[in-house]
């Protein structure tokens, strides 16, 4: 391994790494700042329901796409969405397990198992992609940031195909293009939508300890009428 | 034509944005990833597939870019590259008034359909309150704003009208019954339950006074009606004024205590209900000593308990239940309506999606009273007519005088030929009288 592959895969990704801790950081406790609302009245709904299971079901939501009519009606947007997600995590631990326990990376099955997930992930990138510029009502509400982390992420996990494997016997440039790009993604995001993974536990924390609160979370779809649907 | 604003007005509302904002608004306004889910939840969306301004998260844009471009840093230093945007003239408040007030009914659907919890309906109603705060409002809002703040009550109906109008009901009872222990007593000292009344009632439907009126007589209820406070609905929650909201609220709550009354019970209204029970505390800053409850939970509870008498065959016509957004999304009352709906009626329809998930009348959020917007509320009331039709009933029952009118209006719009009453309404006629009554 060359000390410019050393330095990218280990140094670089520690300073970034670094860099993207003090920045959320610094964002948490710009959001901790302003001050949370409270509920003063008595809590309404039903005996069963109450502000922590409220949470709960709250921060359940990314997993229970039964939950939203929204992803009970997308049953194709929530598989994307879980693929895609995946991939991503599978890439970041991956950025971590290339430098620091290569081992685990050695069966052929894992690298190749990687690189079906990140092929996967980069074509519903190119989905996302098309889907945005397609679809006039995502099209307005996209803007430049939306855009460029999608195709961040969609060129980061193509590259990640050829890394995967690990051979810098074999040639450093997948490598070194993977750590490179790896170093800049961990800059770029605190500033960019994609950090919204730091808001989910707080956004969904509040919205569900009021829906808690107020009887309507978790939600009771009751019966349905069998034939009747708008 | 608005007559020219003036240009602080833009500088005015970034200024009161700024301590508006708490720590739900700002994740909400951060949360936002644009992924289009909250879309198809909206049925202004679903009436309008070909316009894409109608989008929640394009509408909540339009006030997430004001407090990206003054109060988020990526937003404050590459404004362009999230699309960061002042309003340049006040004009431009004025089309932000026509997206916050005449595209939205802050209904929360798309609220329970955002994967990141990003609560929009919240976001619009700071938005409202903002442009309020410097006088840009439709005019339905101000003028029934204005009459909430001076005369106490959101229609204006003098003290001397609302007092004439209990008088003549009080004799109707009476003569009904034909026992004056059925007069509705006003201000009553140390009743166990205070009623508070949508002043449309008094205006457009004393029928659902005298309808309660006769329940608590039956039952035998200490019960009372307030001389003034007796407008348990609130503008606050539709202007975005929360000064209102908790001057409202509080009238309200001081004369219960004034009447050392034990209960508040609010008769059947989704925003009053909203406003007084889940939201007046918070806005008034006070921690009320009493209990309040919807007047469903009070006649659910009086039949449970056996101290009225129900034949529901007198409700024989075939019925739907349409859930008031404020109810049943921001309040979790929506099993105890169908509880009793099912005692008083022989043939409850469920209509689909129901509960949380159901869609709005198209009349929340004050637009009832925002003449202007008409023609784009019918327009989006066809999800909900679609709903109605789809039950094959002939009756749509709803706890909420806002939805009363705005189903009487799709209704008449779309030909349903349906009928629209209130559970008070379905009780009442569903009575047994056996005796008369002894009053404590």
């Amino acid at each position: 391994m060359s000390e410019t592959l050393r330095f990218v895969s280990d140094y670089l990704q520690l300073m970034a790494l670094s860099f993207m801790a003090l920045v959320y950081i610094l964002r948490i406790r710009w959001l901790l700042r302003f001050k949370a609302g409270r509920e003063r009245q008595a809590p309404s709904g039903s005996a069963d329901t109450n502000p922590r299971k409220g949470i709960l079901y709250s921060w359940a939501n990314i997993a229970s796409p039964w939950a939203m009519e929204s992803t009970r009606q997308n049953p194709f947007f929530y598989a994307q969405f879980v693929l895609f997600h995946l991939a991503v995590a599978a890439n970041i631990i991956m950025s971590f397990i290339i430098p620091y326990a290569p081992g685990l990376m050695r069966p052929g099955f894992v690298v190749r198992g990687l690189q079906g997930l990140f092929l996967v992930g980069c074509l519903i990138g190119c989905y996302r992609l098309y889907r945005r510029l397609s679809d006039p009502f995502i099209r307005q509400i996209s803007t430049p940031d939306d855009y460029f982390s999608l195709l961040l992420l969609t060129v980061w996990l193509f590259v990640s195909i050829w890394a995967a494997p690990n051979r810098p016997d074999q040639g450093e440039a997948p490598l070194l293009a993977y750590f490179i790009m790896t170093a800049f993604f961990l800059v770029y995001v605190p500033f960019s939508k994609i950090s919204h993974y730091l808001y989910y536990p707080f956004t969904r924390y509040y919205f569900g300890k009021s829906m808690g609160y107020r009887g309507v979370y978790p939600i009771k779809r009751g019966p349905q009428p069998k034939s009747t649907k708008v | 034509m608005p007559e020219k604003l003036e240009p602080h007005k833009v500088k005015k509302v970034i200024e009161r944005m700024g301590k508006k904002l708490n720590r739900q608004m700002v994740g909400s306004l951060v949360g936002c990833v644009h992924c289009g889910m909250c879309t198809q939840s909206c049925h202004y969306v679903l009436a309008n597939p070909d316009d894409p301004t109608f989008a929640p998260a394009y509408k909540a844009d339009q006030v997430r870019k004001i407090f990206k471009r003054n109060f988020d840093w990526i937003g404050r230093v590459f404004p362009w590259w999230v699309k960061a945007k002042n309003p340049y003239s006040d004009e431009e408040l004025e089309k932000l008034k026509d997206i916050v007030f005449g595209k939205c009914t802050n209904c929360r659907r798309c609220s329970i359909n955002c994967p990141m919890g990003v609560d929009f309906a919240t976001l619009n109603r700071m938005a409202r309150g903002l442009l309020v705060s410097v006088g840009i409002m439709p005019e339905g809002v101000a003028v029934a704003s204005k009459d909430q703040w001076e005369i106490g009550n959101q229609m204006g109906v003098l003290r001397e009208d609302y007092l004439e109008t209990l008088e003549w009901l009080s004799d109707e009872l009476e003569n009904e019954m034909k026992d004056p222990a059925a007069r509705i007593r006003i201000d009553k000292m140390d009743a166990d339950v205070v009623y508070a009344i949508n002043p449309r009632e008094i205006k457009y439907d004393p029928r659902t006074i005298s309808d309660a009126a006769r329940i608590f007589y039956l039952v035998g209820e200490n019960w009372t009606m307030a001389s003034d406070g007796w407008d348990m609905t609130n503008f606050g929650l539709f202007s975005g004024d929360d000064e209102l909201g908790g001057a409202v609220a509080r009238r309200l709550f001081e004369k219960v205590i004034e009447l050392r009354g034990k209960k508040l019970v609010l008769s059947e209204c989704g925003h009053g209900y909203r406003s007084t029970r889940c939201e007046g505390p918070n806005w008034a800053g006070m921690d009320v000593p009493f209990e309040m409850e919807s007047s469903v939970m009070t006649m659910l509870r009086y039949i449970k308990e056996g101290k009225i008498k129900i034949d529901r065959t007198k409700n024989n016509l075939p019925v739907t239940f349409h859930d008031s957004c404020n109810n049943a999304r921001s309040c979790g009352f929506f099993e105890e309506p169908r509880e009793l709906l099912n005692l008083v009626a022989t043939d409850f329809r469920e209509m689909y999606p129901n509960r949380a998930e159901n869609y709005c009348c198209s009349g929340g959020g004050g637009a009832m009273s925002m003449s202007e917007y008409t023609p784009l509320r019918l327009k989006a009331a066809k999800v909900k007519a679609d709903q109605l039709k789809a039950t094959g009933a002939k009756v749509v029952v709803t706890t909420c005088h806002n939805c009363v009118d705005a189903l009487t209006d799709l209704i008449r719009h779309y030909k349903l030929g349906m009928k629209v009453a209130q559970l008070v309404n379905l009780v009442s006629s569903a009575l047994v009288i056996e005796k008369k009554v002894v009053l404590p």
